[in-house]
């Protein structure tokens, strides 16, 4: 249990360089500033042996032989992955940072680059990762609460969320007014919710579309 | 042409033979009563005098002559020279004549410009406007005719000179200049044929063709031409025969038409012309002049120039006199030879070995600053030379007096002013018949003007390198940048981490240390990319010192690796682990390789990243030579362009100098090495450099 804790609050900054000299500098900067670093030689040896599930972000030198920073990135969300990145340069020219800001990166840094403003990019970048795996895991969770659920307790949360009444669900739904509060007990107990608000947020939450109005 | 028949009679002749020459310049003769005064002139010249033979040159004296035949040389034989079969058809001459006539072929004129530059649109014709030359450019309006669909002709006659100069300036590409005679402009002034031609040579623009083999040399690139020695030559033997008793009528001498095209060398290079162009059987002269070769031909331009007449009628009259008269005219010969000498700033002096004695023309005294009224010594004579140059030269001296050997040399002399002169030197010893130099015949020729311009020429080549050299690095600056960028970026991440490592509470000290270490490195990493700029940055004598091949290529792709990688390009390296070490100048062979390998780069802009691969290689000879071969697989070398590569100015690329290979060439040929381009089977191009072994580039040192 402590162990799993541990795991979860560590965050790793995955650093690709060509440039030997420049990758050991920077590796040793940010630990010096707390971080974990994974440090790769080249673009194909990152695609080789990065590791997705770990949480962190990642930075990359956009001049590289064989793929740049840029294509790097490509590769890395049409993989699946949508880790924030990074990057860094010694041309920083515009061109090119207006089009990786536009894809999605945290920063783009000029070469030689100050140390705070990195170690600030990576703190940045790494809330960001983190927000979007807790995001990932509630999402998942709720799922799985939805997925309890019978057909029916199921129809019956789609009329509740749209704001009727027992009376005029059990009318709708062709049966009596006790069986729904039946059904709506148990739903509310299986989704651990109380009031009828919670149940919207946890609705709009997973997506769940309120029941259209009888014609 | 009157020249070439005068030497060639003096030559030819068993006894001596008295000339007259009466030079009429027909140009400003314009009407019949004009000539009056030149036939009193004749008239008068000829009393008292028996003449043997009369001999006009060109159509305009024979002409004349046979208008005023009875009045002047009533039954002398006459025998026309130079005159073309259309201006004396030969049933106008009498049964007391002979000639020798010129058939001149037109359309050869037109048609060698076509051969050598068929890319030819536009050709312009310089002929002047007086009697005679109006005559010609109708023939050749008549014979160019046929041109008129292939070229456009322009004709000269109607302007000045000045507007001639002006139009042979600017003429539009694909053009050339067909000078054929100019002896009178359109407003009336009249001009020396060599002069006119050697000042709108001077001006022109695009190339220019002459009409008669006097003119080669000069300026024109040649061709068929007109042949003035050959027609002296026959004239020669026919007017000897004639001496002889043989009756002039009977005499059918063949006219003379085109030899051999000539060309000259220079012209030929100066406009791109290719050797491979000329007609089978061409002769290409002025090859490579080697200095005595230019000295020379200064001295026969000059005599030329002073005997010159190429539109002014001569006639000669020919007698057989007696030896003395003969001295005379010896006389006068060493007097013309002495002024045509001097007017080409040349010195004439001969020392007699056996007698001691020691003759110079005046001219010569004066260019060695000596007393015109002295009667000079040999000592005298190089005492006149530089303090450092006088024991060379006294050596060379007494070589010759002793030993036969010819005089060969450049030596300086100080003038009154201070300035300093080179003067080529030149002596040939003649010897007895038993081999002992008796007489050393010599000159003194100007130099300092070619010096200086060699001295310039050096100067504006090392200038041209190094500026080249500059812009290349110009056009890498943004990598270069990068290079310096990576180690101050290390360094400086490197001095904050160790900034937070001593802020921690135990700041581990040995890590810290490390970091140190590591600034240092990287700092040593900045410092070899600024000495790569600056070694290439730095202008300077050649320098020559063993260079290893293996360490140019890294250094050569260390500076440029900013470059690749931005571009995209892979290189190859593919270097045996010994290759013997070249002798050479470090800088201006990593420029070489420099050039090669960003032409390269540039073939492969077009191409896709995946194809965008360099291949260096490098082999060792069995001689200790070693070859370099960069290939890449860009776009290869067009046909028209392979021949031009290393022509200066000429560039495919679309901001280049067209230096950069000429540049080259020049380098790897002072190193005594080779350099070739050539397409590979499949794609892209492969330089090739050879670079001899040691001990061959100390000898091309």
């Amino acid at each position: 249990m402590m162990q799993d804790r541990m795991t979860e609050d560590r965050t790793t900054v995955f650093l690709v360089d060509d440039d030997p000299g420049v990758l050991k500098a920077l590796a040793r900067l940010l630990r010096a500033g707390g971080q974990e670093v994974q440090t790769f030689g080249s673009p194909q040896e990152f695609l080789a042996q990065h590791d997705p599930s770990l949480p962190g972000c990642a930075i990359f030198d956009v001049a590289m032989p064989g793929l740049d920073g840029l294509q790097l990135q490509a590769a890395l969300s049409a993989g699946g992955t949508d880790r924030p990145v990074i990057f860094i340069t010694g041309f920083g020219d515009v061109p090119t940072s207006v089009r990786a800001m536009k894809a999605g990166a945290i920063d783009f840094l000029a070469k030689p680059i100050d140390g705070k403003q990195l170690l600030g990019a990576v703190a940045q970048a790494i809330e960001k990762d983190k927000a979007a795996r807790r995001h990932h895991q509630e999402l998942a969770a709720l799922r799985q609460r939805l997925s309890t659920l019978t057909p029916r307790e199921r129809e019956v949360m789609t009329h509740v969320v749209a704001g009727r009444l027992n009376k005029q669900i059990a009318h709708a739904l062709g049966t009596v007014e006790k069986t729904i509060k039946v059904h709506r007990g148990r739903m509310m107990d299986k989704l651990g919710v109380r009031t009828v608000a919670d149940l919207v947020r946890l609705a709009a939450q997973a997506g769940i579309e309120a029941a259209p109005p009888r014609q | 042409m009157a020249g070439s028949f005068r030497a060639e009679l003096v030559k030819k002749s068993p006894g001596p033979i008295e000339l007259y020459e009466v030079a009429l310049d027909t140009a400003r003769v314009q009407d019949v009563q004009d000539e009056e005064p030149f036939v009193e002139y004749i008239r008068a010249l000829r009393s008292g005098r028996k003449v043997d033979l009369i001999v006009p040159v060109g159509a305009p004296a024979a002409l004349f002559l046979q208008r005023y035949r009875t009045i002047l040389f009533h039954n002398v034989p006459m025998l026309v020279i130079g005159a073309d079969l259309r201006r004396i058809p030969g049933a106008t001459l009498s049964d007391n004549d002979a000639a020798v006539l010129l058939d001149l072929d037109l359309p050869a004129y037109l048609e060698n410009i076509l051969r050598l530059r068929p890319e030819t649109t536009d050709v312009a014709v310089v002929v002047g406007n007086s009697p005679v030359e109006r005559f010609w450019t109708s023939e050749l309006r008549r014979d160019f005719e046929p041109f008129g669909d292939r070229v456009h002709l322009t004709w000269f006659n109607d302007l000045t000179f000045d507007e001639m100069l002006a139009r042979a300036a600017s003429m539009p590409p694909r053009s050339a200049i067909l000078y054929f005679l100019l002896s009178e402009d359109a407003a009336g002034v009249t001009y020396s044929q060599d002069r006119a031609l050697e000042k709108l040579r001077e001006v022109a623009n695009v190339p220019v063709f002459g009409m008669g083999d006097y003119e080669l040399g000069r300026g024109i690139v040649g061709g068929p031409l007109m042949q003035t020695q050959a027609l002296g030559q026959e004239g020669a033997e026919v007017a000897l025969r004639i001496l002889k008793g043989e009756k002039p009528g009977s005499i059918n001498a063949p006219s003379i038409v085109f030899g051999a095209p000539i060309y000259d060398w220079r012209e030929l290079r100066r406009w791109g012309i290719s050797e491979a162009r000329l007609p089978p059987g061409s002769v290409v002269q002025y090859q490579q002049p080697t200095i005595w070769q230019q000295y020379h031909k200064e001295v026969l331009a000059a005599i030329g120039a002073f005997a010159g007449q190429t539109l002014v009628v001569v006639i000669l009259l020919i007698q057989m006199r007696k030896r003395q008269q003969a001295e005379l005219s010896l006389k006068e010969s060493d007097d013309r030879m002495a002024f045509a000498a001097a007017s080409t700033g040349t010195g004439i002096w001969q020392l007699d070995i056996v007698a001691d004695r020691l003759w110079t023309t005046e001219y010569c005294r004066s260019m060695l600053g000596l007393a015109n009224d002295a009667t000079p010594t040999m000592a005298a004579l190089i005492g006149a030379f530089h303090p450092d140059d006088r024991a060379a030269l006294g050596e060379s001296v007494r070589s010759a007096i002793d030993r036969g050997m010819p005089i060969d040399g450049e030596f300086r002399v100080v003038a009154a002013d201070g300035a300093t002169r080179w003067f080529a030197t030149r002596g040939r010893p003649r010897c007895d018949e038993n081999g002992r130099p008796i007489r050393l015949s010599g000159i003194f020729a100007d130099v300092t003007a070619r010096r200086n311009a060699e001295a310039e020429a050096e100067f504006q080549r090392k200038e041209l390198t190094h500026l080249l050299r500059v812009s290349v690095l110009g056009e890498l600056s943004g990598a270069i940048a990068h290079e310096l960028n990576q180690p101050l970026t290390a360094i400086l991440a490197n001095a904050q981490a160790a900034r937070l490592m001593i802020g921690e509470k135990n700041p581990d000290l040995g890590a810290v240390s490390e970091v140190l270490d590591d600034i240092m490195q990287e700092d040593n990493r900045a410092g070899e990319v600024i000495q790569r700029l600056r070694t290439l940055l730095k202008k300077g004598e050649r320098k020559a010192a063993l260079v290893d091949i293996s360490d140019l290529v890294d250094s050569t792709l260390r500076l440029l690796h900013g470059e690749l990688v931005a571009r995209k390009i892979h290189v190859d390296v593919a270097l045996p682990d010994r290759l013997p070490p070249t002798w050479g100048d470090a800088v201006q062979l990593q420029q070489v390789l420099l050039n090669l390998v960003m032409n390269a780069m540039d073939s492969m802009n077009a191409s896709v990243p995946s194809a965008r691969l360099i291949t260096i290689s490098a082999r060792a000879g069995s001689d200790g030579s070693v070859t370099i071969d960069i290939a890449d697989r860009g776009r290869g070398i067009d046909g028209a362009a392979a021949r031009r590569l290393f022509q200066p100015f000429f560039t495919t690329k679309e901001h280049g100098l067209g230096l950069g290979l000429s540049i080259c060439s020049t380098i790897v040929k002072a190193h005594g090495g080779t350099l070739s381009l050539r397409n590979n089977a499949e794609r892209g191009a492969t330089a090739t450099l050879m670079l001899p072994a040691e001990a061959a580039m100390l000898a091309a040192e």
